[in-house]
């Protein structure tokens, strides 16, 4: 068996690296000819001969964007790795910071980069920024992870009075690493993304976003595609150096059989006040948070404006009519697509996430490209795919399947993976072929993680829109964001901003209330 | 003064409320088991069977009645080390060895557990699992797994020995050698112990009382008592008297 695996491990590498060469020879030859959009996508040869040019910029530029990227990394996780395991200890908790939690991870980066950068100095907005892109993966992680753990092997630890820190010491924080590896190596990318968004928004002189966007405007096709390949660079490394440890760590560890025990929780008041007292506070809690760093900033409020002067600007103010009609005409251009863009990726993730059990040998091959392209930090994808596509709405479209799919087959093909060995053994001990034992279990068994999947992307896919309507098509909500910013509309740069955070809260919790239904039918235990 | 009953329910009643349903799991549930004696709990499936022993352990809650282990609150006893519980399903760590698995109770109690090694040792050799100390649950058979549980349950010395089928995986020749080694096992650590089963010959084989179970309500439906000396050996299967006790169970089962 171990030589088996050593084979294959090998034919892996002499078809992807076939693959790879056949590839880059065809690219070769497009870009020579230069057979797409006129010359927009150079040769390597050409590309590899402008970073040799420029080699004397790079390290400079790398080495600024690597510290935000780290620090804010090593941050982010930090606070999200305790705040899952708070959150775990404490269901009322996790529902108290639901709205926090979300609010977090759906806030535009673009949105909020130039209010940062006006409000920090020095490396702070980029840290900041990269930090937020990686807590609320890894704090999902966490939870999800902590919360699936064997609840018999709960049972052996508190029959023995083990206090819950035992249970989660002995159990399930162990059991929680293959979870929160998961999470790190989705996270490692975004802290990436996040130090070059803020560089992008932000000024400064060094980092990859800031010399991307000096050379979106000179038409050097080849200088765009050096600076996203080493930006593609960094994020894929960091994936998979934790791939990497995540296969060496978790090589015999799989749960041997499946726990079908109900789980218990949910539920914690049956008291309606209580309940009621508990959404409000959910819901007013983030906009208090931001109250309050509105106040401890200290920032001139012409800048910073707080929830009442957003309220005021759109509903109470002289041109609050207006402004409204623009927010209005641009969540139409941008909704849509959203939704088109979102459901494609997921069903691309979940038909790829199923494939790779049933065709191993065809996912090996397609990974590694499906990799480069997916680590690739979409600000530094943005223009090459301008680049290619045109401003159009198919742009958009697909920069929206692409920021969504990654971190959905992620998730789910970790989903699949967990499947115990017997659970699968039995269909196929009754002659079941490999499509029956995926629909009989492995589909079902993966329920929860495609709604965990779900509500992971839903605010990714209307970044992915708002930066492409942004830095491309002029349409939408990112554009409205881009032009106030230009216009030094304050009011209108905070409301996009709120607007964008409340409509992604909406869409997720409408995913939840979904989620909860059918797994509670199924009697599925709900990941947070 | 008298030792109090190594188990002591009484009128112990339960209900579950599940997607909507109200189950009466349990209803004035009594039950006795005098220090050193070996009880077994039949049932059919979904009788309330293991509720018992999960309320016994302090892992649920009764709605009404007392509960007492070794004269004490269950999850009072459970700290002190009083207890040793193997599930049905072995519930094994899966990152953990086979030796790292046993230690686990005594991690929870807070002992040390290379200062108990030898004990941790002699569980392993005396469930039969000698040389397989470092391997992973994974890569046990099923049997070997619930050896380990077994072993993990005995590592503490325990006074009082909860087992919810803990041989429901093993094949029937496997699942008698473990009950003649149970037995013997048992009778060396004078423990009281409270099985629950599906085997009616290996209740009646290692029992004192076998205590028969109804389902909705689940409820004691009668109880016998097992008259044949200790040490039993394996002939006494094959003995007329003890299937006449194993059909006495089986018509207490089926509500004669």
């Amino acid at each position: 068996m171990a030589t088996d695996a050593i084979r294959r491990h090998a034919v892996w590498q002499s078809t992807g690296l076939r693959n790879a060469l056949i590839l880059l020879a065809l690219w070769e030859i497009i870009g020579q000819l230069g057979l797409v959009a006129g010359g927009a996508l150079p040769p390597p040869s050409d590309i590899l001969i402008r970073l040799w040019q420029d080699r004397g910029d790079y390290p400079n530029h790398i080495g600024a964007t690597l510290y935000a990227s780290v620090m804010g990394f090593l941050i982010g996780n930090a606070v999200a790795i305790a705040a899952g395991v708070a959150f775990a200890l404490s269901p009322a908790l996790l529902r108290l910071f639901r709205g926090i939690n979300i609010a977090a991870f759906a806030l535009p980066p673009i949105a909020i980069a130039p209010i940062l950068a006006l409000t920090m100095s020095g490396m702070a907005p980029r840290i900041t920024l990269a930090a937020l892109g990686v807590y609320f993966v890894t704090m999902t992680a966490t939870v999800i992870g902590l919360s699936q753990a064997d609840s018999r092997a709960e049972d052996v630890v508190r029959a023995y009075g083990g206090s819950r820190w035992t249970v989660l010491r002995l159990v399930q924080f162990r059991g929680a690493v293959p979870s929160i590896l998961a999470g790190l190596r989705i996270a490692a990318p975004n802290a990436v993304l996040g130090a070059i968004l803020a560089e992008f928004g932000g000024g400064g002189r060094w980092g990859l976003g800031t010399y991307l966007l000096g050379s979106l405007g000179r038409g050097e096709p080849d200088r765009l595609w050096g600076i996203g390949l080493i930006a593609t660079l960094i994020a894929g490394l960091s994936y998979a150096g934790f791939a990497l440890l995540s296969r060496r760590l978790l090589g015999a560890t799989k749960a041997v059989t499946l726990n079908t025990a109900v789980p218990t929780g949910g539920t914690a008041s049956t008291c309606l006040s209580a309940r009621v007292r508990m959404a409000l506070a959910t819901v007013l809690l983030p906009f208090a948070l931001w109250w309050a760093l509105i106040k401890l900033s200290g920032a001139p409020a012409m800048i910073a404006k707080t929830p009442g002067d957003v309220f005021e600007y759109l509903f109470l103010s002289q041109g609050a009519a207006a402004a409204q009609a623009r927010l209005l005409a641009a969540l139409a251009e941008t909704l849509p697509i959203t939704f088109i863009g979102m459901a494609a990726g997921l069903a691309f993730a979940f038909l790829l996430a199923i494939l790779s059990r049933l065709m191993p040998r065809f996912i090996e091959a397609f990974m590694p490209v499906a990799l480069i392209t997916q680590t690739m930090p979409l600000v530094a994808l943005t223009p090459l795919l301008v680049l290619i596509l045109g401003r159009g709405p198919s742009l958009t479209l697909w920069i929206t399947i692409s920021v969504t799919f990654f971190p959905a087959f992620v998730t789910l093909a970790q989903g699949i993976a967990l499947v115990p060995k017997s659970a699968e053994d039995l269909p196929r001990a009754y002659g079941a072929s490999r499509w029956t034992e995926m629909r009989m279990v492995t589909i079902p068994a993966s329920l929860p993680y495609l709604f965990a999947a779900t509500r992971l992307t839903v605010p990714r896919a209307l970044l992915g829109v708002m930066i492409a309507e942004w830095l491309a098509t002029g349409r939408g909500l990112g554009n409205l964001l881009n032009q106030s910013r230009g216009y030094l509309d304050y009011g209108m740069i905070w409301s996009v901003a709120a607007v964008s955070v409340i409509l992604s809260v909406v869409f997720y919790q409408l995913v939840v209330v979904a989620e909860r239904q059918v797994l509670a039918r199924l009697g599925m235990a709900t990941p947070e | 003064m008298r030792q109090p009953d190594g188990i002591a329910l009484t009128g112990v009643s339960k209900t579950f409320t599940g997607r909507g349903k109200v189950v009466e799991a349990l209803r004035e549930v009594t039950l006795a088991c005098p220090p050193g004696s070996f009880t077994s709990i039949i049932g059919p499936s979904g009788c309330g069977k293991s509720t018992v022993m999960r309320i016994a352990l302090g892992l649920e809650t009764a709605d009404a009645g007392e509960v007492r282990v070794a004269g004490q609150r269950s999850l009072e006893a459970a700290r002190q080390g009083i207890t040793g519980v193997a599930f049905q399903d072995a519930a094994l760590l899966p990152w953990r060895s086979v030796r790292r698995n046993v230690e686990v109770p005594l991690e929870v109690l807070g002992r040390t557990p290379r200062a108990e090694a030898a004990q941790v040792q002699a569980m392993i050799d005396l469930v039969g699992l000698k040389g397989y100390e470092n391997s992973l649950p994974g890569e046990l058979s099923g049997g070997m797994r619930q050896r380990v549980a077994i072993a993990r349950a005995l590592v503490t010395h325990p006074q009082v020995l909860f087992m919810d089928e803990p041989f429901g995986a093993l094949d029937q020749i496997l699942r008698r050698q473990m009950n003649v080694e149970l037995q013997r096992i048992w009778a060396d650590t004078g423990s009281t112990a409270l099985l629950v089963t599906h085997g009616i010959d290996e209740a009646v084989f290692l029992s004192d009382r076998v205590v028969v179970m109804h389902a909705n309500p689940g409820r004691i439906a009668g109880v016998i008592d097992v008259p044949f000396d200790r040490p039993r050996q394996p002939p006494l299967f094959s003995d007329p008297a003890f299937h006449k006790v194993c059909d006495r169970v089986a018509e207490a089962l089926h509500g004669n």
